[in-house]
């Protein structure tokens, strides 16, 4: 707070918008440690970047590649033990690692902002939405109690908060996901920054409430003139509205480049083989027949000293060259840091075979399960409600949230069903109450042939063998205390199956079909990782050689390298075994690949099922097509699109759903007839809507079993 | 609320009959007996007879419990013979000397505590913690006795400059009258409960600062100190809520040890005094009245939990 600083920074606006075409903020050769108790982890290692006013930057990454840290590291909002170590960061020509602290603070405050990744916690629960989207005005311009209320009211308004006037006076708890990441928005776009950063700002949030905070970014940029700084995960989210993108791996910045550019062409073979290993890919190129390319092995420690290209041990296309010697970024418009690029850019989408690739004739040719085989599940008007308690000694019953509501469908040997909705919809609760876990409230549950809703006790138990279920968070589903082996032996103990050798090749046999090596068997969970810990639940589920398995969420924690890891060992699984899977997502282009069959739920409510191209491609419930419009994509022109079906507004409460059609209140195609329950109808692609988008195709050319 | 009250107070209510019976029971079952206690080792077995069918203890168990309970919702809760006068009295005079004592010592340990435990959280694993963390333990493991003797041969032996005894006035007035004599109770009362405090600040505040509201107040740009002092304190100071309500009983039972060793006629020497010569009465009023206090203390946090944290609804009060 110098006199010679404070000057500065009131005009220095003014003279960045003069000199057009200079970067914002650039990075240069950034290197950022963190100290931890096990030793010092080089999070950032010589990142460079640029981001010029009025452009959206894209970062993306898998978990570990120093995305987070990146955006913490020009915020100046490190984690305890982490230091900016090295390197330069320029905001407006001025290198905030050169100020006094208190001026970077301010700049903080003032010139840039912040949206973090999980909404329900970002927020003070104790301080009234009002006071914290105003704080930095009262802080930095000074600005009085009764005018920062109205400035904060007129923020929330412009970031489509509803009644904003009444919202400044509520609690973040009040408040819904989604509506809180508008205040989160708020909060940061308060001062006007030139700068916006957005750490995985919509990771947290359903699909469609999804789309909504991207395009509410990208029109604030437009309106505000900002600079944005997208961090995320998710590919398809960059693809559709970054101006540039900057690949990151293992601390580095691997490729930058143009979005469309990179994502027609990308030239490292990190950034190719990650766009090769979404499920879309897979789709796009086969159908969704193949395996997926996944990426072998796990991101480096960056706690060592690291040779040659951080990429080379999970690289196929390594040679000698590129473990000693270190890629630098080649300069240009299109920068990559790799010596074996991707050669021609026309050409490089079809390129050439990675070696790990399998033929995918296998799948394709493997039989298809008996038509006429008996379902393994079937679930029938199934119907959950639970009670809310209301006031008083007795609390007596108040009400009932409708979880589920008249549920049916099959699931046939061999098969994978998906189960699709947002947060809220009842997929979880269907999952639960497919393997037991709760009892219906109506229904019935047909396990190969036997209603398990007949049965008590033991024989129930025994009958559960055949339904296993798999975890998001294979980690919580774990005692953290029980050795792996321990862990895969106490169904077979619960059960009784076997003697204690008996068990113990079995969990052995177990190990080797999910992939792990025998010595796992003597280790906790807490030493795998989230890819490991999904394959050892999966053997788990694996142990009772149940005939379905039921995930719930099972890759939705996992980055996109190792989620195709997880998804062909699925796959292979129930090739070689036979299992029929319910998988649960909310990531319509996981259970796209994965489903042979796909169901919507929506509000407790099953929306629309058939086969799953059919589901996806040509969906007949508005909600359906909603759901599928709002799915970011990496192709290009789909990427881009923003039109399509759009829903708006908020999930109804499932203690009092709409009657008739539960998805009206939302529905753009809405009409009287709505009040009225629509049944679901149709042959093999059925669909709970009075105005269906479109009808069922006449003939269904392939059966749905041959999609294997 | 007022329904939210209703179901608390009712349930505080069983609580308090369940405390009184099994407190009943207990005390009745012990050898002896009230009779030989009151009438002295040289009565002879016919007057010990005569003095048990005259105070009721040779009835049914359960019919001196029905007695007990209607005299009790009188506000009578029994004569002791050993200090001739009735339970309440004896209360009364206590009592009061007793929360003098209490409150001045939590006053000053919750005046301390929170600054010391947020000055930890705030430099966590630099000296200032470490030194603070080390006091606390040692006032923490160090038997209250043993820390209330050190201090009357530190400060009334060898620096004779308070009184080794607490005030022996017979009102809260003539008590408050000799400030001097309060200190050296209420310091070392106070010092262990700092601790405990510190200690539980401390951990909250680092939680709460680690928190991903804490990140997104300094995203603001906002100083350090309006970061600690606006955004993390308020939320790391609910436990103290919680343990304020569970100290509530000990401003009515008295602090047992440093009252017998300052010689403070409080109630922790009452009760004290009358376990020693079996003084059923006085016992079982005391332990009536903790009870109670305990139920109430509890309420009380609820309370002021969801008077200070806006997620916290009462049931009843709300969906």
């Amino acid at each position: 707070m110098s006199e010679s600083i404070g000057p500065t920074a009131r005009h220095s606006t003014p003279a960045v918008n003069a000199a057009a075409g200079r970067p914002l903020l650039e990075l240069r050769d950034l290197d950022t440690d963190i100290a931890l108790r096990r030793g010092t982890v080089h999070a950032l290692d010589g990142v460079s970047l640029e981001v010029a006013p009025g452009q959206t930057l894209g970062v993306v990454g898998e978990s570990g590649s120093g995305k987070t840290m990146t955006a913490l590291s020009i915020m100046g909002l490190l984690p305890p033990g982490g230091r900016v170590t090295g390197g330069q960061i320029l905001f407006e020509g001025r290198d905030l690692r050169s100020l006094p602290p208190d001026e970077v603070r301010r700049i903080r405050g003032v010139r840039m902002g912040m949206v973090f990744q999980d909404p329900l916690t970002s927020l003070n629960p104790t301080i009234r939405i009002g006071a914290q989207v105003a704080e930095p005005l009262r802080v930095h311009k000074r600005v009085g109690r009764a005018e920062a209320r109205d400035r904060a009211i007129e923020t929330l308004r412009r970031v489509g908060m509803p009644r904003p006037e009444r919202i400044v006076d509520n609690y973040p708890h009040e408040l819904s996901g989604g509506m809180r990441q508008r205040v989160a928005i708020a909060m940061a776009l308060v001062c006007s920054p030139s700068l916006l950063i957005a750490d995985e700002p919509t990771t947290a949030l359903d699909v469609t409430t999804q789309r909504q905070i991207l395009e509410l970014i990208d029109d604030l940029r437009e309106e505000f003139g900002m600079a944005v700084i997208l961090v995320t995960h998710d590919l398809g989210v960059i693809a559709g509205r970054a101006d540039r993108v900057a690949v990151m791996y293992a601390g580095r910045v691997v490729e930058t480049a143009a979005t469309e550019q990179l994502f027609h062409a990308p030239r490292h073979r990190y950034t190719e083989a990650l766009m090769r290993a979404l499920p879309e890919s897979a789709i796009r190129e086969s159908g969704g027949h193949d395996r997926l390319i996944s990426i072998p092995g796990l991101p480096p420690d960056l706690s060592g000293p690291l040779t040659g290209c951080r990429f080379a041990p999970r690289c196929s296309y390594v040679s000698d060259e590129c473990r000693t010697t270190d890629p630098s970024l080649v300069p240009g418009a299109h920068q990559h840091a790799c010596l074996h690029p991707v050669p021609t850019p026309t050409v490089a989408v079809s390129g050439p075979v990675p070696a790990q690739v399998e033929p995918a004739a296998e799948s394709v040719t493997a039989a298809p399960p008996e038509r006429a085989e008996r379902p393994v599940l079937s679930v029938r008007n199934l119907v959950k409600n639970y009670p809310v308690h209301g006031r008083g000694l007795l609390r007596r019953t108040a009400g009932q949230v409708s979880a589920v509501a008249d549920v049916s469908f099959e699931v046939r040997p061999g098969e994978t069903f998906g189960l699709v909705g947002e947060s809220g919809c009842g997929k979880s609760t269907v999952g639960r109450l497919s393997v037991g876990l709760e009892q219906a409230s109506a229904g019935q549950i047909v396990l190969d042939g036997t209603d398990l809703t007949d049965l008590t006790g033991r024989e129930r138990r025994r009958m559960h063998r055949q339904v296993q279920l798999m975890f998001q968070d294979s980690y919580a589903a774990m005692n953290p205390r029980m050795r792996v082996d321990a862990i895969l032996a106490e169904p077979l103990e619960i059960q009784k199956v076997g003697d204690s050798a008996a068990r113990q090749a079995r969990i052995t046999t177990l190990l080797d079909q999910v992939g792990l090596p025998r010595r796992a068997l003597e280790r906790y969970p807490h030493e795998f990782s989230g890819g490991q810990l999904q394959r050892i639940g999966l053997a788990r589920s694996l142990a009772l050689r149940p005939r379905l398995i039921v995930g719930d969420e099972p890759v939705s924690a996992l980055d996109v390298s190792i989620q195709a890891q997880v998804l062909n060992l699925m796959r292979d699984l129930q090739r070689e075994l036979g299992l029929a899977y319910i998988f649960i997502s909310h990531d319509l282009s996981v259970v796209d690949y994965m489903a042979d069959r796909i169901g919507v739920m929506y509000l407790g409510k099953l929306v629309e099922i058939g086969p799953a191209r059919d589901v996806v491609r040509a969906a007949r419930h508005p909600y359906t097509q909603a759901l599928v419009d709002a799915v970011p994509s990496i192709t290009p022109d789909r990427a881009a699109t923003r039109d399509g079906t759009t829903i708006r507004g908020e999930l109804p409460s499932a203690l009092d759903p709409p009657t008739g059609c539960r998805f009206r209140t939302r529905c753009p195609h809405a009409a009287d007839i709505c009040t009225t329950e629509p049944p679901l109808v149709g042959g093999l692609h059925q669909v709970a809507c009075h105005l269906p988008l479109r009808p069922e195709p006449t003939s269904t050319p392939t059966p749905v079993q041959a999609f294997g | 609320m007022a329904r939210y009250l209703i179901t608390r107070l009712g349930q505080a209510l069983i609580v308090v009959v369940l405390v009184t019976v099994i407190a009943f029971l207990i005390l009745h079952l012990l050898p002896g007996g009230a009779a030989r206690a009151t009438l002295g080792k040289e009565a002879t077995l016919e007057q010990l007879a005569a003095f048990n069918h005259e105070m009721g203890y040779d009835r049914p168990l359960i019919q001196q419990y029905g007695m007990y309970v209607q005299r009790l919702l009188q506000g009578d809760l029994g004569y002791s013979y050993q200090l001739n006068q009735s339970v309440v009295e004896a209360i009364e005079q206590r009592l009061p000397k007793t929360m003098v004592l209490s409150l001045l010592s939590t006053l000053l340990a919750v005046v301390l505590a929170i600054p010391l435990g947020v000055l930890q959280a705030v430099r966590r694993n630099r000296w200032p913690d470490y030194a603070i963390t080390a006091l606390s333990l040692l006032a923490y493991a160090t038997p209250i006795f043993f820390l209330g003797l050190m201090m009357i041969i530190v400060f009334s032996q060898v620096w004779p400059i308070l009184p080794p005894e607490a005030p022996q006035g017979f009102t809260v007035a003539e008590v408050l009258a000799d400030p001097a004599g309060l200190v050296l109770p209420t310091a070392t009362l106070a010092i262990v409960t700092i601790a405990v405090y510190a200690r539980y600040v401390r951990s909250s505040m680092i939680d709460n600062l680690n928190e991903n509201y804490v990140r997104t107040a300094r995203s603001k740009g906002l100083s350090e100190r309006r970061v600690v002092l606006r955004h993390t304190l308020r939320n790391g100071l609910f436990p103290v809520i919680t343990l304020l309500g569970m100290y509530l009983p000990a401003l009515f039972s008295g602090a047992l040890v440093v009252e017998s060793l300052f010689n403070f006629p409080g109630m922790g020497q009452l009760f004290w005094q009358a376990a020693l010569k079996r003084d059923f009465p006085i016992l079982l009023g005391v332990t009536v009245i903790i009870s109670i206090a305990t139920v109430v203390g509890a309420l009380i946090a609820d309370l002021l939990y969801a008077a200070v944290d806006p997620r916290v609804r009462l049931r009843g009060s709300a969906t």
